[in-house]
């Protein structure tokens, strides 16, 4: 049965209530944080119900065993505290695998979420590759300066209808991570964990057709763990991603085995 | 709760006033929906190292700091239940659950928040009131309230979400 636009609304609207209270299913849940984005007042509206909710939460207080503190101080002490989103403006997730992201996106506070889930910038979705890929620390706006001039580019990539992410596991260690939008025939490349090389040598990446190896980029020097974010483009049908260690100032042609060979 | 913002810069004594003020509240909800105590504990500590982690994400222009992290509580809890047991073993138990709506009024005591939350719940009608115990502080489905209270499940959702404005605007919180 096909329900009107305006039935559909007024039933996702009186879902505030029991969403407000956790009182909905999984599906439900994403339904309504689906209608939220578009529907402010309803936004709002959960905004003001979990001021009341967090009333019952507080009359239900009572004593906190002995030593839980302690061992949350402990705990916090070592764990890593995210940034703040800086200047952002919001941004957009691109479509397509980016939804995996959603463990990291339920996380967040539903306003956060709903910042996040309306217009972006090119900027901002660096940032959001950052975020996606796991930077978390204070190295992420280094990164994000030195990844500014290909933002624009990247961030038509992350945006694309057909965007899709993949991973590989790099030889010696390490995991690659890609964005691939064929229709902007290009990619976006990032890594965590790969080995550090010596100074005389870096890491190259290759696009290999029928035709052979192209070479794209050297991988700038990783920084805590993450390489990347890297463009590719010019992506040609048939071409698979390839990375080898290279003299450091690169080479024309792949002279040392494939550490990763990823068919895109 | 103003110390939110000196959290996210990683004061620790910040924090150890955000636990001080709302560290019992936490625990207090997350052990009324879970109930095991050793589960509740572990729960609080999630919860509280979610607002360590994220108190840079916290903004005050879309609600206060209380119900930011309650709702994180809140959530936390009943996911954990929900993950825990598989739904048909849930229903089986909400089948044959007693409705607890005095639990609540029980357990308040005598601060003069809880009176105002005691008061407030009493202003609601009783379908209503059971409806946001079973669901609040026993982390059901509004589905799940539906076929204990044998109403539809759409009359369940509108009785939820009108005794959370009754709620709301009785106690004064709204924006």
């Amino acid at each position: 049965m096909k329900l009107t636009k305006r039935s559909q609304l007024r039933d996702a609207h009186t879902l505030a209530g029991a969403y407000a209270m956790d009182a909905v299913s999984a599906p439900d849940r994403e339904r309504f944080e689906r209608h939220m984005i578009g529907c402010a007042e309803c936004a709002r509206e959960v905004a003001s119900l979990r001021e009341a909710t967090a009333m019952l939460g507080t009359a239900a207080a009572e004593p906190v065993p002995a030593g839980l503190k302690e061992r949350i101080m402990a705990a916090a002490a070592v764990t890593r505290q995210q940034p703040p989103a800086a200047e952002t403006e919001p941004v957009v997730l691109a479509r397509g695998t980016w939804t995996r992201a959603g463990g990291w996106f339920r996380s967040l506070a539903w306003p956060g979420r709903l910042a996040l889930a309306t217009a972006g910038t090119a900027a901002a979705a660096v940032i959001a590759v950052a975020v996606v890929f796991g930077i978390a620390n204070s190295s992420m706006q280094q990164q994000i300066d030195r990844a500014q001039a290909s933002s624009q580019q990247i961030a038509v990539v992350l945006t694309a209808q057909d965007a899709r992410m993949a991973t590989g596991t790099v030889v010696g260690g390490g995991t690659a991570t890609i964005v691939m939008s064929h229709s902007r025939h290009a990619l976006v490349f990032t890594a965590q964990g790969l080995h550090a090389l010596p100074a005389s040598r870096g890491y190259e990446l290759w696009l290999i057709g029928p035709a052979g190896a192209r070479p794209v980029a050297m991988l700038p020097a990783g920084s805590h763990g993450m390489t990347g974010p890297v463009i590719a483009s010019g992506v040609r049908p048939g071409d698979h991603l390839a990375l080898t260690a290279e003299p450091a100032d690169g080479s024309a042609h792949p002279d040392t085995p494939m550490m990763i060979d990823m068919d895109l | 709760m103003a110390q939110i913002a000196l959290v996210a810069r990683g004061e620790t004594t910040a924090f150890d006033a955000v636990f001080e003020q709302i560290g019992p509240s936490v625990f207090g909800v997350v052990k009324r929906v879970i109930r095991d105590p050793a589960q509740s504990e572990e729960v609080t500590q999630e919860v509280m190292l979610e607002v360590w982690r994220s108190a840079s994400k916290f903004d005050a222009g879309r609600g206060s700091a209380t119900a930011w992290v309650m709702t994180l509580a809140h959530r936390r809890a009943v996911d954990r239940v929900r993950s825990v047991q598989k739904e048909a073993e849930r229903e089986r138990r909400v089948a044959t659950a007693e409705i607890p709506f005095d639990e609540v009024i029980e357990a308040v005591e005598s601060s003069l928040e809880r009176e105002r939350v005691r008061r407030c719940l009493g202003s609601l009608t009783e379908v209503q009131r059971e409806s946001v115990t079973l669901a609040y502080y026993r982390g059901y489905t509004y589905g799940q309230v539906a076929s204990l209270l044998s109403v539809p499940t759409g009359t369940v959702k509108t009785r939820m979400r009108d005794a959370l404005i009754r709620l709301r605007d009785c106690l004064g919180v709204a924006e």
